[in-house]
């Protein structure tokens, strides 16, 4: 039995194909994305051919195939943050954090993900920070946004990591 | 018992069985309607756009494939329309400036109309016509191969991109691809494509009768369905 | 737990609801929607709740957590029942005062909403100009609830529509009655919602569904998202009715994963229906046995596409399929289904509890009731503002949206989403209504309406509108894939300062081509952004193609940064927010930015506090 099929995650889901979307995100908000070992529990438990599992994987903005930063940024680049200049807020977040190739930084610390619209256009631009929405964004408060995190991990960091780090 | 029905195709009625789509019955009557993404006994899907005809009805005129419309009673169709010509070449354009390495979409290219291309040329190796798709999971059932990923990310690949063993290697999935058939003058390198504009199919006949087909050889090994193998 | 099985246990309930309620003197109604959790509203609530219980005050005054109302840019908002005093801006530190206020009968003036230009205070919604001239026969019930209470719902009047229906209207009057109002579907295509209902009834078949479509994709609107967070009772009972008049047993709320509190509200809506035996099997002694389920999107705009939508339900790739055989024939799972917008269901309830000649006495002969639109942009006033079909793009940019704001003129407003179009200042005594934006080359859309001034480059919308669609692309057919792409690469051009003349005549040629071959309606509308902002803004385009000059500043190949050394005071917030060093000078003396360096960013711009940042 696999790992997930252990803790119960396909409950009432086993050979249902149009519940594959719902489990998708259930495991990327469980995870943080969707691994191949979940890709190809699902696709037993919920009878998909793997190539349907894999096509909707990659097919859908919300799932992530590699793991994410600890902390997301989320940008709002709709139209009526895009004329309050959002476009600026993803150049200052890459220009302040080292990334990797893609949207995850070097230090795993980060991952910025742009989305088309989150509905709270009165109060663009919108940057959600953990869950937590900020509005009126400009480069400096994202800029300050970013060192707060910063400054938070700093704090938090173990004397093992201090002295090792990753 | 068959049922049979009547359409209008161009001013001729057709007559065909029920069930079929309006390109079929074009095939069979020998009507020319260009097309990439078509071959019997696959689903039609309507990806390449170059069956592309006119569907008149309640005096309205709608641009529609015919391999995705259904042929029903009465119904009336014009297949080479002026608009339905300029549409189409402009198609064939868009797919010849996107994949010219091929000799199959170099021929459908020139028989749908285009003399020049105004779009810088690009060199991808796949247009996406979802040929080798369908028959793995149709024919063979294997369904090893998909399209994955979306807009002009999306790309024919394996699950996690690594061939599984149930890809039995049958190798039907490169017999059908348009992209295999090599122009005439050899594979062109990025930066050295151009559009080839000959074809050994008999073009100069069907300047008076652009509407029938000749029975052309599209593409050295890609045929027409109206060919026999 | 109530089980309501008749009509009349309904209304019983009702009653009792009611007086119940007695004991109550005044109602705090605080909106925690999306945008005001934003603005931190929910440590209001908190504070709230807090000066009530210190201050003995819990059993007269009630607090009552709604969804959004629409007036995002002045939250966290408190009105005060009755009386309908309207609090603005309101912070946890103001909980005290208000709370004692509203137990003496006083109002704290400096809460109440000032006028930006007169300075006046205004106490009621009426006295504020942004809703003065709106209609709010949907939004205006936000107010009235607590999402997560369908108590609250009942109390209000709601589920009456559904009771009228099922104590004896026959399946064909309802649909007559929502004929005869002439309700148009309100998520973009402006179908006769009536006409609709009538072919899925008709369409062969003994399993049927209802759909509604809360994908919400159009960037800039966000009416959906406030109807379903604040009120999804509404759309359970306009999608119970429409069950009953379709003859659906099943159905689904379509809700996009980026608006997890409506999908929240919406669960639990759900529930508390079904706890209450408003669905499941024979509803109110009906014999309608009909249940509802939320499917939640994964970030793909095409999935507000009909057939995407369901291919998505259905667990699949949201890749569109031809329309040559429609939905409500053969739709999810291929039997016949009948898909809406939240809007649109949410005016069900109104045309049956009032009749569709009180529907239809608003709008316009062929664009009846009222509608919610996304004001937002460049413009003092954003928010969801609610009105007439007819009312002109004038009075609600100008009255109600208060105009542009740092004193800019409005130059043009985008309507319709990435399906719409932008239409300039010269036509904005043009009516809102289905009819006549489609024939300016724009449309109404799902009701995004997103307001541009002299600082935004209508070739930069053409740019943005063609990336964004080409990233939304499912990728399946060749005219939108590459059409699409094409058209980018064309504006890019153009937008680099490598346009040529004749590239807008191959533009115009394309987009014509990708509008009529395209499998799918995301493909058959992307050419609009850019035709009309062709057809309206055009000067612009030639600027770039001749001239290399972008008008408003924005394209960064042709601008250039420079300091007006007058009016720059040596702050040096420019120098520490440049991203690539560009900028240089000493403190309090005016700095200099080195044009090799600089790439046109425009941060420094937006920060100046000076304004002695230009562009030429």
């Amino acid at each position: 039995m696999g790992a997930y099929a252990m803790e119960g995650l396909w409950n009432g889901r086993q050979k249902q194909p149009q519940q594959l979307i719902e489990v998708l995100l259930d495991v990327q908000e469980r995870d943080g994305f969707c691994s191949e070992e979940a890709l190809r529990e699902i696709s037993q438990e919920l009878a998909v051919p793997l190539i349907e599992v894999w096509r909707v994987a990659n097919f859908y903005q919300a799932l992530s195939l590699k793991p994410r930063g600890k902390h997301l940024i989320t940008v709002c680049l709709g139209t009526a943050c895009h004329v309050r200049s959002a476009a600026l807020l993803v150049e200052e977040c890459f220009s302040r954090i080292r990334m990797e190739t893609g949207d995850t930084s070097v230090d795993g610390l980060f991952t910025i993900e742009k989305v088309n619209c989150l509905g709270a256009c009165a109060l663009g631009p919108i940057v959600v920070l953990d869950g937590v929405y900020h509005h009126h964004m400009t480069p400096a408060k994202i800029r300050k946004l970013i060192k707060s995190v910063y400054k938070l991990e700093e704090e938090t960091m173990s004397d093992a990591e201090y002295h090792n780090p990753a | 018992m068959q049922h049979y029905i009547t359409i209008n195709m161009d001013g001729a009625r057709l007559r065909t069985p029920q069930g079929v789509s309006v390109l079929d019955v074009a095939i069979e009557y020998g009507v020319c309607i260009p097309h990439l993404c078509h071959v019997s006994n696959l689903t039609d899907i309507g990806a390449c756009r170059l069956c592309i005809v006119e569907h008149v009805s309640n005096g309205r005129s709608k641009i529609t494939t015919s391999c995705t419309l259904e042929a029903k009673e009465g119904m009336v169709i014009h297949s080479n329309s002026d608009r339905v010509r300029a549409l189409r070449k402009n198609v064939a354009e868009l797919l010849v400036a996107e994949a010219p390495n091929s000799r199959a979409v170099q021929d459908v290219a020139l028989r749908c109309g285009v003399k020049n291309v105004r779009y810088p040329f690009r060199n991808e190796n796949c247009i996406l016509c979802g040929r080798c798709v369908r028959v793995c999971a149709e024919v063979w059932q294997a369904k090893a191969i998909g399209f994955v990923g979306r807009g002009k990310d999306r790309h024919v690949d394996f699950p996690f991109g690594v061939r599984p063993d149930f890809c039995k290697m049958c190798g039907t999935c490169v017999d059908l691809c348009p992209m295999t058939i090599t122009p005439c003058n050899g594979p062109m390198k990025p930066g050295e494509e151009y559009f080839c504009g000959q074809c050994e199919s008999q073009l100069t006949m069907n300047a008076d009768f652009p509407d029938t087909c000749v029975s052309c050889d599209l593409g050295k090994g890609f045929q027409c369905e109206r060919q026999n193998p | 737990m109530p089980n309501i099985t008749t009509p009349h246990e309904l209304t019983d309930l009702r009653s009792k609801l009611a007086a119940d309620a007695g004991k109550v003197t005044h109602t705090l109604a605080i909106c925690n929607g999306t945008g005001c959790q934003a603005s931190r509203s929910t440590p209001v609530v908190e504070a709230l709740n807090e000066q009530l219980a210190e201050q003995g005050l819990k059993e007269k005054i009630r607090i009552r957590v709604t969804g959004c109302q629409g007036f995002c840019e002045q939250g966290p908002v408190v009105v005060v029942e009755p009386g309908d005093t309207f609090y603005c801006r309101v912070a946890p530190e103001d909980a005290a005062e208000l709370v004692s206020s509203v137990s003496r009968g006083e109002v704290v003036e400096r809460l109440l909403y000032q006028d930006p230009v007169s300075q006046q205070r205004m106490r009621t919604e009426s006295d504020i100009p942004f809703f003065r001239s709106q209609e709010r026969v949907l939004l205006g019930q936000n107010r009235r609830v607590d999402p997560c209470s369908i108590d609250d719902y009942i109390a209000s009047g709601g589920y009456q529509a559904l009771a009228k229906v099922m104590a004896g209207m026959e399946p064909e009057s309802v649909i007559e009655e929502i004929k005869a109002s002439g309700l148009r579907g309100r998520g973009g295509a402006g179908y006769p919602t009536g006409k609709k209902w009538e072919s899925c009834r008709a369409a062969p078949g003994d399993i049927r569904y209802v759909i509604c479509n809360a994908d919400e994709g159009d960037p800039g609107a966000y009416m959906d998202r406030c109807v379903l967070e604040g009120n999804p009772h509404l759309v359970i009972e306009g999608m119970l009715i429409g069950a009953w008049a379709i003859g659906a047993q099943g159905g689904y709320i379509y809700v996009r994963k980026e608006y997890p509190l409506a999908v929240a509200n919406a669960r639990t809506a759900i529930a508390q229906a079904r706890e209450y035996g408003l669905l499941g099997s024979n509803i109110l002694g009906s014999g309608l046995s009909f249940d509802l389920e939320i499917a939640r999107g994964g970030g793909a705009f095409v999935c507000g596409e009909s057939t995407a939508l369901m291919a998505s339900i259905e667990g699949q790739v949201g890749d569109p399929s031809p329309k040559d055989v429609h939905t409500v024939e053969k739709g999810l799972w291929n039997r016949p289904t009948n898909l809406n917008n939240v809007e649109t269901w949410a005016n069900v309830p109104f045309i049956i509890n009032n009749g569709a000649a009180c529907f239809s006495a608003k709008g316009t002969e062929h664009s009846k009731g009222t509608k919610i639109f996304a004001l937002t942009g460049r413009i003092k006033n954003t928010g969801l503002v609610e009105v007439p079909m007819g009312t002109t793009l004038r009075n609600i940019i100008f009255d109600i949206g208060g105009g542009a704001t740092n004193g800019t003129a409005v130059k043009a407003v985008q309507t319709g989403g990435p399906s719409g179009g932008c239409l300039p200042a010269s036509l904005f005594d043009l009516p809102v209504d289905f009819e006549t934006l489609s024939e300016a080359g724009s449309m109404v859309g799902s009701g995004g309406m997103v307001v541009m001034d002299e600082r935004t480059c209508m070739v930069d919308v053409a740019k943005y509108f063609l990336e964004f669609l080409q990233e939304e692309s499912c990728g399946s057919c060749v005219p939108c894939r590459i059409g699409l792409s094409r058209m980018l690469e064309i504006v890019t051009d153009i937008a680099e300062g490598r346009g040529r003349l004749e590239q807008i005549d191959l533009l115009e040629e394309l987009a014509d081509t990708v509008a009529h071959t395209s499998l799918c309606g995301l493909g058959k509308t992307a050419p609009n952004p850019v035709l009309s902002t062709l057809r309206y803004f055009r000067e612009e385009f030639l600027s770039h193609i001749q001239e290399q000059k972008c008008p408003a500043g924005v394209c960064r190949a042709l601008t250039v940064y420079a300091i007006d050394p007058e009016k720059c005071d040596g702050c040096g917030v420019c120098l520490r927010g440049c991203p690539v060093g560009a900028i240089s000078g000493a403190k309090k003396e005016p700095h200099v930015i080195d044009p090799d360096i600089c790439t046109r960013c425009g941060i420094c711009r937006s920060e100046c506090k000076s304004d002695a940042i230009y562009v030429n």
